[in-house]
C-alpha cells in the first residue's frame, strides 16, 4: 500500500485517496507495536484512542479526516500528501508534532485547538502568509521553507511566540530581501537556529544595533499593550469582586446618576433655580450613603470569606484525619492478610486451610464494619458541622440584608425630602410664573411643564416614583443575589458531602469486594 | 626630693588620720561581729578545733619539686623584679601600716597577703603583680576560653602549707615559662587576662573546700558526658476552631478507667520509691569521706562581678578546672579578701555560712574595707546612699581626703607583658598532654600533631566509681585525612562507631560496626547532597541490605534486599568474588507529583525466587485504598506448543478506579517487559552496592593503618613541603639579588672619579671618558687572554718536561711512580684542554664583549647626550 501510493506520485497519475477507516487502521496496526507485543496488539486490537503517534506520508490524501478518535496523539505526519486545506485537527489537542510539509496547503488555519504543539512543519506549501498561530503558545519549531511569504511583517508577528527557537523561511521571496537575516536577528532576539544555521552571539548583536531604534518603539508600543491589558484586567477583577460583595457600582455615583438617567422631568426641572444647589447637596448626601453601603458590604463578603474558609479547613482536616485512620487500618489488615494468605498456600493440610479461610474472611468483614464505622462517624460529624455552618451563614446575610434594607430607607428619605423641596419650588416657581413675574428665562420645554398645578405636580410625582423605582431595584437585585448565592453554597456544600460519602463507601466496598474475590479463587484454586 | 619627701610625710599623715576614722568606724561595727559570734559560738569551736588540728600531723602528700629560686634564673629577669621604684616602696609602707591597723583591729583574723616575695626575693604588693593584657587569641576573648587555657596550660602545685597563703608569689611571666604553679599564681594569670578582656575580674584569697582545693574532680561529673537537655517542644494545642467536628462520644466506663489510672500510678510509686533508695544508697557510697580542715583550706579563685562584658550576674571561676560556679556555692567556705590591679579590698562579712550571704558591693565601706581611696568603685548602691544621710559632714571630709588621695593611686605593674607565643597556646598541656579525672570518667587531652594518630581527646567512661570496668571510650581526632572525627567504642556491646567530617572521599558520615568483616551488622551514612545517587544510609545485617535515599530524579526512597545462602559449590571455589543471591528486593519511591497517583509506583517488590512482581500504586488525595497490581512472570507453553505471551491470569490487579486501557493485555505486557528490565537494574544496583561496601571498607582499613594527618598550607612550621618551597624561593631571592648588585657595577665610576667631582661633564671630557673606558676594557679583555694564554702554555712545558723526564727514567720507575705519572698526565692533559677552551671562548666572546660595553656607554644617562650629539 505504502510503495503504491509512492508510485502513484512518481507517475504523477495523482488520484486523491479518503482517509477512511481502513487506511487508518492499516498505518496503525503497522505502526504500532511488533514482535510478540504486536501479536497480542493484534489479538485485542488496538483502540485509535490509545495511538501516541501515526504516519501517513505519500499517500495521496487530498482531504484530511476522521481522525477525532485520536485524542492523545502526539505525532502526527500528514507530509508529501496533496492536502489543501488545514482541517479536522480539532479534537487531537494533545499533538506535540505535527508535520503537514510538501502539501498544498494556501492558508494557516484550523491550528486554534493546539495548544501543545512544539513542532509545527509546513515546508513546501503555498502559504504567503504566517497567520492564525495564536494558540500555539508552546511552539519551539516552525518550519515555512519554500512558501510564497513575502512581507516582512510576518517575522513580527512571530515575536508573540517567546520559545520559539528555530525558525526556516529559506526558500521564500522573502529571503531575497538584502537585509533579511538581520532583520530576523534583530526581531527574534531569543531565535538560535534560522534556516538550520546557528545564530552567532556576534551577528546577534550587530542586528540589534542596527535596527534598535524600531525595535524600540516596537518594544515600548508592546509594553503599552500590556499595561492595558493588566489594567483592564485588573479593573474587572476588582469588578468581580464588588459583584461577590453584591455592591458593584455603589463606590461612586452610579445609582445616583442611573437615577436621573432616564428621568426626563428631573433633568429638565433642574433647570429651575435653586434646584441646582439643592440637587448637588442631595447628591453628595445620597452618595454618602451609598458608599456606606459599599464599604458595609465589602467588609460584610470579608467575614463571609472567613467564615467559609474556616469551615472548608475544618472540614479538610476532619477527612484528612478520618482518611488516615482509614489508610492506617487498611495497612494493618493486609500486613496480616498477606502473612495468613501465604501460611495458606503453603499448608498442605485441607481442614486447616479451610478454618484458616475462614478466618480471613472474618478479618475481611471486620475490616469492612471497622471502614464503614468511621465513614459513619464521618458523616455524623460532618453533618453536624454543615447544619452549624449553614446556620450561621444564613444568619449572618440576614444581617447583611436588613442592614442594607435599612440603609436603602436612608436612601429613600432623602429622596422623599428632596422631593418635597423640588415640589415647594415648583409651585412656588409656578406661582411666580402664573404670576406673569419669572425671575429668569426658562427653557421653553421646561416652561410648558408650568402651565398648572397638575401638570408640575405630577411631573415632581413622575420623576419622584422613577427615582424610588431605581433605588428598590437596586435593592431587590442585591437581596435576591446573595439569597440566591446563600442557598447555592449551601446546597454545593451538602451535594459535595453526599458525593463525598458515596464515593468513600464505595471505595469501600469495591476493595472488600476485591479481597473477597481474592480470597474466593485462592479457595477455588486450592479445592482444584 | 624634699618637696617628694613632703609629700610623702602628708599622705602619710592623711594615712593616719584616715586609719583613725576607719578605727572608729571599726569600733562601731565591732560589737555586732561580737554579738554574732556570741550567737553562734561555731567561729570559737573552728578555731579550738584549728588549735588541735595543728598538733596532727597532717600526712602532706608528697610534692611534686615545687618551683624555687635555684630552678629560677632570675639573672635574666628586668630590673623591675629585682628592685622596688619609690612609689612602689611607698606602698609597701602604707600597706603595712594598714596590716598594722587591721590587725589591731581585727586580732582573731590571719594576717592578710598583702606582698608575698617574688621570684627574685623582692615584696611585691599583689595588686602590682596583676598585669592586665589582652591575649591576641580569638579564643581568649571570652571568660571561658581563658578560663580553660589558664587550667589546661598550667601544671598545679599544692601549696606548701594548706591553711596558710604562700610566703611567694611569682610574676605571671614566670609561671608561664615553668607552665606551674600554686592557685595563686593561676589567679593571678587568669585575673590579668581577664581583666585585659575587659571583665570585672578581681583574685579572691579566701578558702576552699578539700575537692576544690586539691583539683578533685572525682565527684564531679564530666561536662563532656553531661549530654545537653533536649528542650522538650511543647506542641502547642491547637485552638479548636469554630467548626472543628466534635470527636466521637467515648462510651468506655469512666470508673474503670480511674481504676486503672491509679493501680497505674501506685505502681509508678513504688517504682520511683525504689529507684530514689537506690540513688540514695549510691550516693551514700560516693559520699566522701568528711573533711578535718574543712573551712580552713586557703585557696585563691577568681571574682568575675556582673556589669561589663554583658555578665549578667556574679560568679566564681575555679583557675585549677576552669570552670564556673555561682557565688553561693558549696566549695566556697570564706573570703578573706580581694584584689585586682587597682586596689585591695578586705570582706568585714561574716562567712559564717559560706558565701552564701555575701554581698559583691564593693563600694560598701561596711562591708569591703578598701586599703587605697580614690579609686574608681562608686558601687554601693543608691537606696543605702540615702539611709546615710546622716554621714553628709563625713562625707564632705572624705571629699577633701580624696582630693589629696586622688595623687596616690596604685603603681603600675611590675610584670612584664605576658606573652604565650602561638606554639605554646597551640601545644596548650604541658608537653601537650593532660589527664583528668572525674566521677567515673577520664578525660586525656594532647595537643594537636602530638599523636601521629591525630588523636586529641579521649573520654574513658567506667562502670565503677574505682574506674576499673570501661563502660565506653569516645576519641576524638583533628587533622586527619579521613576526616575521622570521633569514635565512639561501647565496651558493653562491642558496637564500634566513627564519625566523619564533609569531605570523606567516600562521602562517609558516621560508620557504626561490631567487626570490619562484610556481610555483617553494619550501619553507614553519608552526606547524600556529596553523593550523585543521594544514598543517606545503608544498613546491613548478615542476610539483609537496607539503603534509604533521598532527592533523586527517580524519587527512589528506599531499597532493602533480601540475600539467601550462599551455593555450597561456589563458596567452595571463591567466597568473596561471588555474590550472594538475592531472594527478594523491596523499592519504595515518593511521589512523583508529575504523574497521576494511579500510575505512580510507591512500592515495587521483585519476589526473585518466586518469579513474582508485587506493585503498590500511591494512594489518591481523597482516597483510602491504592492500586495494586501482581505479575507472575512464568514462561509457559500451551496445549499446542505455542509460547503464551500473555495471558489475563498473569497480571492480578487491583483498580481503585478502574480504567479501560490498564485492562489490556498489550498494556500488562509492556508494564512487565519494563518491570522486567528495572528488576535487572535493581539486582545490578544491589550487588554494585555490595562492591561499594566491600570498597569502603577496604578504604577505611587502609585509611586506619596510614593515619595521614593533614597540613594546612598555612601551617609554615608543619607544612614540609611548603617549608621547601619557600626555602627555594628565598634562596633564588638571594641569588637573583647577588646577580643584580653585580650587574650594576659602575663600570665608568673610576674614570669619572679622576675628574673634579661636582662639575658638569663637557663634551670633550665624555667622549674622553668614554674613550678611556672602552680601552681599558679592551685592554682587560686583551690581559685576560695573554693571561690565559701564558697558563696554557706553562701548563704545556710543565708537560712536557715531566714526558721528557718519563721517557729518561722510563725503566726504571718503580709502578707506584708510573702511576703517580699516568694520572699527573691526565689531569695536565685536562687542564691545558680546559684552558684551551677557555681561550678560545674569550676569543670568541671578546668582541661581543666590547660591542656590548660600548652600546652601554651610549645608553649610559650620564654620558648619552654628549655621545647622541656626537
Amino acid at each position: 500500500m505504502l510503495s503504491s501510493g509512492k508510485m502513484n506520485r512518481i507517475y504523477d497519475s495523482v488520484e486523491p485517496r479518503v482517509m477512511d477507516n481502513d487506511m487508518l487502521k492499516l498505518a496503525v496496526g503497522e505502526q504500532g507495536p511488533q514482535e510478540e507485543a504486536g501479536q497480542l496488539a493484534k489479538q485485542e486490537g488496538i483502540l485509535f484512542k490509545d495511538v501516541l503517534s501515526l504516519q501517513l506520508d505519500f499517500q495521496n490524501i487530498l482531504r484530511i479526516d476522521n481522525l477525532w478518535q485520536f485524542e492523545n496523539l502526539k505525532k502526527l505526519q500528514l507530509d508529501n500528501n496533496i492536502i489543501e486545506r488545514i482541517e479536522g485537527l480539532e479534537n487531537l489537542t494533545q499533538l506535540v508534532w505535527l508535520d503537514l510539509s510538501f502539501n498544498n496547503i494556501t492558508v494557516i488555519e484550523g491550528l486554534d485547538t493546539l495548544v501543545n504543539l512544539e513542532d509545527l512543519s509546513l515546508f513546501n506549501n503555498r502559504i504567503s502568509k504566517i497567520d492564525s498561530l495564536d494558540a500555539l503558545v508552546k511552539l519551539q519549531v516552525l518550519s515555512l521553507g519554500n512558501n510564497q511569504i513575502d512581507d516582512m511583517m510576518n517575522i513580527v508577528y512571530l515575536r508573540q511566540f517567546k520559545c520559539l527557537r528555530t525558525l526556516s523561511l529559506s526558500g521564500n521571496p522573502i529571503t531575497q530581501a538584502e537585509d533579511y537575516r538581520m532583520f530576523i536577528y534583530a526581531h527574534l532576539p531569543d531565535l538560535v537556529y534560522l534556516d538550520f544555521r546557528r545564530i552567532s552571539e556576534h551577528v546577534k548583536e550587530l542586528a540589534e544595533l542596527k535596527y534598535q531604534y524600531s525595535i524600540d518603539e516596537l518594544k515600548h508600543r508592546e509594553h503599552l499593550r500590556e499595561v492595558q491589558l493588566e489594567e483592564e484586567q485588573a479593573q474587572r477583577a476588582k469588578l468581580e469582586e464588588y459583584k461577590m460583595a453584591f455592591v458593584e457600582h455603589l463606590n461612586s455615583s452610579f445609582l445616583f446618576d442611573s437615577m436621573y438617567a432616564e428621568d426626563v422631568e428631573g433633568s429638565k426641572l433642574s433647570c429651575l433655580p435653586t434646584v441646582g444647589e439643592l440637587l448637588k447637596a442631595y447628591k453628595e448626601k445620597f452618595v454618602i450613603i451609598c458608599l456606606n453601603i459599599f464599604e458595609y458590604g465589602l467588609k460584610q463578603q470579608e467575614k463571609r470569606k472567613l467564615e467559609l474558609d474556616t469551615f472548608n479547613e475544618c472540614v479538610q482536616e476532619a477527612i484528612k484525619e478520618n482518611q488516615e485512620q482509614g489508610k492506617l487500618r487498611i495497612a494493618k489488615f493486609e500486613e496480616k492478610h498477606l502473612l495468613n494468605l501465604s501460611a495458606i498456600r503453603e499448608e498442605p493440610e485441607l481442614l486447616i486451610i479451610e478454618k484458616k479461610i475462614v478466618e480471613c474472611s472474618e478479618d475481611i468483614s471486620e475490616l469492612f464494619n471497622v471502614l464503614m464505622t468511621l465513614e459513619m462517624q464521618l458523616v455524623e460529624q460532618l453533618e453536624e458541622a454543615i447544619n452549624m455552618f449553614e446556620r450561621n451563614i444564613t444568619d449572618m446575610v440576614g444581617m447583611f440584608i436588613e442592614n442594607i434594607q435599612s440603609l436603602m430607607a436612608q436612601c429613600r428619605d432623602l429622596e422623599n425630602h428632596h422631593h418635597e423641596k423640588l415640589l415647594e419650588i415648583s409651585i412656588s416657581t409656578l406661582e411666580k410664573i402664573l404670576k406673569g413675574e419669572p425671575d429668569e428665562e426658562l427653557p421653553d420645554d421646561v416652561r410648558a411643564l408650568f402651565v398648572d398645578k397638575d401638570t408640575i405636580v405630577n411631573a415632581v410625582g413622575a420623576s419622584h416614583d422613577i427615582h424610588l423605582l431605581k433605588i428598590d431595584n437596586r435593592e431587590d437585585e442585591l437581596v435576591t443575589r446573595i439569597n440566591s448565592w446563600c442557598t447555592h453554597l449551601v446546597d454545593k456544600i451538602h451535594k459535595d458531602e453526599v458525593m463525598r460519602n458515596r464515593k468513600r463507601v464505595k471505595e469501600i466496598n469495591q476493595y472488600i469486594d476485591h479481597m473477597q474475590s481474592e480470597l474466593d479463587n485462592l479457595e477455588c484454586g486450592d479445592v482444584d | 626630693m624634699e618637696v617628694l619627701k613632703e609629700k610623702v610625710e602628708e599622705e602619710e599623715a592623711a594615712e593616719r588620720e584616715e586609719a583613725a576614722e576607719r578605727a572608729e568606724r571599726v569600733e562601731k561595727m565591732r560589737p555586732a561581729e561580737v554579738r554574732k559570734e556570741e550567737t553562734t559560738l561555731t567561729q570559737e569551736m573552728l578555731r579550738d578545733l584549728e588549735k588541735q588540728l595543728l598538733e596532727i600531723q597532717i600526712p602532706t602528700p608528697t610534692e611534686p619539686p615545687i618551683v624555687t629560686e635555684d630552678t629560677i634564673d632570675t639573672s635574666n629577669l628586668p630590673l623591675s623584679y629585682k628592685t622596688n621604684t619609690l612609689k612602689e616602696e611607698h606602698l609597701l609602707q602604707v600597706a603595712d601600716n594598714f596590716s598594722r591597723q587591721y590587725s589591731h583591729l581585727c586580732p582573731d583574723r590571719l594576717p592578710l597577703f598583702l606582698h608575698p616575695l617574688n621570684e627574685c626575693e623582692v615584696p611585691k604588693f599583689v595588686s602590682t603583680t596583676i598585669r592586665p593584657t589582652l591575649m591576641p587569641y580569638p579564643d581568649l576573648y571570652n571568660w571561658d576560653g581563658c578560663a580553660n587555657f589558664v587550667s589546661d596550660f598550667l601544671t598545679r602545685v599544692p601549696l606548701l602549707d594548706p591553711l596558710k597563703p604562700p610566703l611567694h608569689l611569682y610574676s605571671s611571666t614566670t609561671v608561664l615559662k615553668h607552665q606551674k604553679g600554686n592557685c595563686f599564681d593561676f589567679s593571678t594569670l587568669l585575673c590579668s587576662m581577664l581583666l585585659g578582656a575587659g571583665y570585672d575580674a578581681y583574685c579572691v584569697n579566701g578558702y576552699g573546700s578539700q575537692a576544690l582545693c586539691n583539683m578533685d574532680l572525682s565527684r564531679e561529673v564530666c561536662p563532656l558526658t553531661v549530654k545537653p537537655k533536649e528542650t522538650v517542644k511543647k506542641k502547642e494545642k491547637a485552638q479548636p476552631k469554630k467548626y472543628t467536628i466534635k470527636p466521637p462520644r467515648d462510651l468506655t466506663s469512666r470508673f474503670e478507667q480511674e481504676q486503672e489510672i491509679k493501680k497505674q500510678e501506685e505502681a509508678k510509686a513504688q517504682e520511683e520509691k525504689w529507684r530514689w533508695e537506690e540513688e540514695e544508697r549510691l550516693l551514700e557510697a560516693e559520699k566522701a569521706k568528711p573533711d578535718l580542715l574543712h573551712g580552713l583550706r586557703v585557696h585563691c579563685w577568681v571574682l568575675v562581678l556582673s556589669g561589663k562584658r554583658e555578665v549578667p550576674e556574679s560568679f566564681f571561676i575555679d583557675p585549677f578546672t576552669g570552670r564556673s560556679y555561682s557565688t553561693q556555692d558549696d566549695h566556697f567556705l570564706g573570703i578573706e579578701s580581694l584584689w585586682n590591679h587597682r586596689n585591695y579590698w578586705i570582706n568585714m562579712q561574716d562567712c559564717w555560712n559560706s558565701c552564701k550571704d555575701l554581698v559583691f558591693d564593693l563600694g560598701d565601706p561596711v562591708r569591703w574595707e578598701y586599703m587605697l581611696l580614690g579609686t574608681e568603685k562608686p558601687h554601693l548602691s543608691l537606696t543605702e546612699e540615702e539611709d546615710e544621710g546622716m554621714n553628709i559632714d563625713d562625707d564632705i571630709e572624705d571629699l577633701g581626703k580624696e582630693n589629696e588621695d586622688k595623687s596616690f593611686d596604685m603603681p603600675s605593674s611590675w610584670v612584664e607583658q605576658i606573652k604565650i607565643s602561638p606554639e605554646a597556646f597551640e601545644t596548650r598541656c604541658p608537653n601537650g598532654k593532660k589527664v583528668l579525672h572525674y566521677r567515673r570518667t577520664q578525660l586525656e587531652k594532647w595537643a594537636p600533631y602530638l599523636n601521629s594518630t591525630g588523636l586529641v581527646c579521649r573520654l574513658t567512661t567506667y562502670e565503677d566509681l574505682e574506674c576499673t570496668k570501661i563502660l565506653e571510650i569516645k576519641e576524638w581526632y583533628q587533622n586527619r585525612e579521613d576526616m575521622l572525627e570521633l569514635k565512639h567504642i561501647n565496651n558493653s556491646t562491642g558496637l564500634r562507631t566513627d564519625y566523619f567530617r564533609p569531605g570523606h572521599p567516600q562521602a562517609l558520615r558516621v560508620h557504626s560496626y561490631k567487626s570490619m568483616q562484610p556481610e555483617n551488622d553494619r550501619v553507614m551514612e553519608f552526606y547524600e547532597t556529596a553523593r550523585v545517587d543521594g544514598l543517606i544510609k545503608r544498613e546491613e545485617t548478615p542476610r539483609t541490605m537496607t539503603e534509604y535515599y533521598q532527592g533523586r530524579p527517580d524519587f527512589l526512597s528506599y531499597r532493602h534486599i533480601n540475600f539467601g545462602p550462599r551455593f555450597k559449590k561456589l563458596t567452595l571455589t571463591s567466597t568473596e568474588s561471588t555474590p550472594r543471591p538475592m531472594v527478594k528486593i523491596t523499592e519504595r519511591f515518593s511521589r512523583n507529583p508529575a504523574k497521576p497517583a494511579d500510575e505512580d509506583v510507591a512500592e515495587r517488590v521483585f519476589l526473585i525466587s518466586e518469579e513474582r512482581i508485587q506493585l503498590r500504586y500511591h494512594c489518591r488525595d481523597d482516597y483510602i485504598t491504592a492500586s495494586k497490581r501482581e505479575f507472575l512472570q512464568r514462561s509457559e507453553v500451551d496445549s499446542k506448543g505455542n509460547k503464551i505471551i500473555m495471558t489475563s491470569d498473569m497480571c492480578i490487579s487491583f483498580e481503585v478506579e478502574p480504567m479501560e486501557h490498564t485492562k489490556k493485555l498489550l498494556y500488562q505486557y509492556e508494564t512487565m517487559m519494563h518491570l522486567k528490565k528495572e528488576e535487572k537494574l535493581s539486582k545490578h544496583q544491589a550487588w554494585e552496592s555490595e562492591l561499594e561496601v566491600l570498597k569502603i571498607l577496604k578504604l577505611r582499613e587502609e585509611e586506619e593503618k596510614a593515619h595521614t594527618l593533614n597540613i594546612s598550607i598555612y601551617d609554615t612550621k608543619r607544612n614540609e613541603k611548603s617549608k621547601e618551597y619557600r626555602e627555594a624561593m628565598e634562596r633564588v631571592m638571594q641569588e637573583e639579588h647577588l646577580r643584580q648588585v653585580e650587574t650594576q657595577l659602575d663600570y665608568l665610576a673610576p674614570f669619572l672619579a679622576q675628574l673634579p667631582p661636582g662639575e658638569k661633564l663637557t663634551r670633550t671630557q665624555a667622549v674622553h671618558l668614554k674613550d678611556e673606558c672602552l680601552s681599558d676594557f679592551k685592554q682587560r679583555l686583551i690581559d685576560k687572554a695573554n693571561l690565559i694564554q701564558a697558563r696554557f702554555e706553562k701548563e704545556n712545558q710543565e708537560l712536557q718536561k715531566k714526558q721528557q723526564w718519563y721517557q729518561e727514567n722510563q725503566v726504571t720507575l718503580t709502578p707506584e711512580d708510573e702511576d703517580l705519572y699516568l694520572s699527573y698526565c691526565s689531569q695536565a692533559m685536562f687542564r691545558i684542554r680546559i684552558l684551551e677552551q677557555r681561550l678560545n671562548r674569550h676569543k670568541e666572546l671578546a668582541p661581543l664583549k666590547y660591542l656590548a660595553l660600548e652600546e652601554k656607554l651610549y645608553k649610559d644617562p650620564r654620558l648619552a647626550e654628549f655621545l647622541r650629539v656626537a
